[in-house]
């Protein structure tokens, strides 16, 4: 009888410090994937910031291509203004494409290719998409992490009961990934 | 293994390591206590574990002393600069490692430190010139994941061990010379003496087979979980074919510090290179490592 209560107590014993353990490892892994998405929101800003003066370099030799600049400013505001994950991958998708314009307008000029303003911005932009990448490789990374400990059994009940849910990826579509043409940095 | 599992080995091991050296030091002392003077035996014991403390706490300096690698800003390497940067975002660092350059031809680069907030990344002029931006990726990546799973923790502060242990038994062995022209007939017991000396041969061997069962293991581990980083096997893979084809020596090169490189600094040095075939290796073959990305990644390198 005594050595069935100590069985009893131990298995008790080894449930809760199993719970104990999935608890923590969820919310560390919750707060891993909070971290990894402002590790790329701030390259998401810091890209943001290059663009007026990526602009500005661009307007000094193309005048007439309004309506990119204004695509351009659009992706910009919404970059910044982007709180979800879902709003801040729309609006990296919308700057992909209107900084596919604008270097595809840059491929007419050939005074501005040769600028060193502009090469310089260049150069930093692609260096700055590297990061993005980057940072969101590891935000999906721990995000499939996570979401595969929240579904799936036994720890989907430790999940439910800490009120864990699935995060959303940071997805990019391929086309809108080749759009910027990357300067080569050797 | 996973990322925890490889922490939470590492920091067994280092444990292990800590303790074992503190029993070697205590051998040492006892030895030297029985076969020679327990004041000596004193002096010993606490040259050998003060010298071991300030190695602990200075290993990732010592090391990169011992390397001759210097402290380099951004402008001084850019493209360093920006593959660590990158691929500590992509590892989730909360800390960009600061980047030590070492002005030697040789291709070859190493990660150190005792903690990851305290780790840095060291490179040879050699090997960014000799890499293009997507190999040094991988190299990096490499060397990023030594940081991340606490690899270089265990491994510098194994080289300073190794380097403390290796100091003792060349200054035991010494007096046993000098001592066994002068003691000779005198009330000693000459089995204590013996066991000493074969403890003392023995000391150096278990310290660099310790070094290399740390070390051989986890460069393909490593080499996984870099690939993993970069996303791109193939990177690495061609570094790694460079590196082996690649063969000038490294000029500031010890035993002790071997183990840290991307690749065997022996490889490319004779006088150093042992001759028992393979066995005292502290790398794997480069051809295994590149075969083993070139399996996971679904490639062959031309």
């Amino acid at each position: 009888m005594h050595t069935a209560l100590l069985i009893a107590l131990a298995v008790v014993v080894v449930l809760l410090v199993w719970f104990v353990l999935t608890f923590n490892r969820l919310v560390r892994l919750r707060n891993e994937c909070a971290q990894g998405f402002s590790g790329i929101d701030v390259q998401l800003k810091r890209r943001a910031d290059l663009i007026p003066n990526l602009v500005e370099s661009v307007k000094a030799y193309a005048t007439h291509e309004r309506e990119t600049f204004e695509r351009l400013a659009e992706a910009r505001a919404r970059s910044i203004a982007a709180v979800t994950v879902g709003q801040a991958a729309a609006a990296a998708v919308l700057m992909q494409s209107a900084l596919g314009g604008l270097f595809g307008i840059a491929e007419a000029y050939p005074e501005l290719r040769a600028s060193e303003n502009f090469q310089r911005l260049q150069t930093e932009l692609s260096e700055t998409e590297d990061r993005i990448a980057a940072a969101r490789r590891y935000y999906n990374t721990t995000v499939r992490r996570y979401n595969t400990m929240i579904q799936s059994v036994p720890s989907n009940f430790v999940a439910s009961i800490g009120h864990h849910e699935p995060r959303e990826f940071f997805e990019i579509e391929d086309a809108g990934d080749r759009a910027v043409p990357s300067a080569s940095i050797t | 293994m996973s990322l925890q599992e490889q922490i939470r080995a590492n920091r067994i091991r280092t444990a292990i390591v800590l303790l074992g050296f503190v029993v070697l030091i205590a051998a040492f002392c006892a030895i030297v206590g029985y076969s020679y003077s327990p004041g000596l035996a004193g002096v010993v014991g606490i040259v050998g574990i003060g010298y071991g403390l300030i190695s602990y706490f200075a290993s990732g300096a010592m090391v990169a002393g011992v390397s001759n690698a210097h402290p380099v800003t951004r402008a001084d390497a850019p493209e360093l600069y920006h593959a660590v940067e990158t691929v500590s975002l992509a590892a989730g660092l909360a800390r960009t490692p600061p980047i030590y350059l070492i002005p030697d031809d040789a291709a070859n680069a190493f990660a150190a430190g005792r903690t990851p907030d305290t780790a840095y990344i060291a490179a040879t002029r050699g090997i960014i010139a000799l890499l293009d931006r997507r190999e040094l990726e991988g190299v990096v990546a490499h060397e990023i994941s030594h940081i991340r799973n606490r690899d270089v923790r265990l491994m510098t502060i194994a080289s300073v061990l190794v380097g403390v242990v290796a100091l003792l038994s060349d200054m035991l062995m010494r007096m046993a010379w000098m001592s066994g022209n002068r003691r000779r007939g005198e009330g000693q017991n000459p089995l204590i003496l013996i066991f000493g000396l074969v403890a003392i041969v023995l000391a150096p061997i278990s310290a660099s087979l310790l070094q290399m069962a740390l070390s051989r293991r986890r460069e393909f581990l490593a080499d996984a979980s870099a690939a993993e980083l970069t996303g791109d096997p193939e990177g690495l893979a061609r570094a790694l074919a460079k590196l082996r084809d690649d063969h000038r020596p490294l000029q500031r090169v010890t035993r002790a510090t071997a183990h840290l490189y991307i690749e065997s600094p022996l490889r490319d040095h004779a006088a150093l290179r042992s001759s028992l075939g393979g066995l005292f290796d502290t790398h794997p073959p480069l051809e295994d490592r590149i075969r083993a990305l070139e399996e996971s990644g679904g490639f062959r390198l031309a």
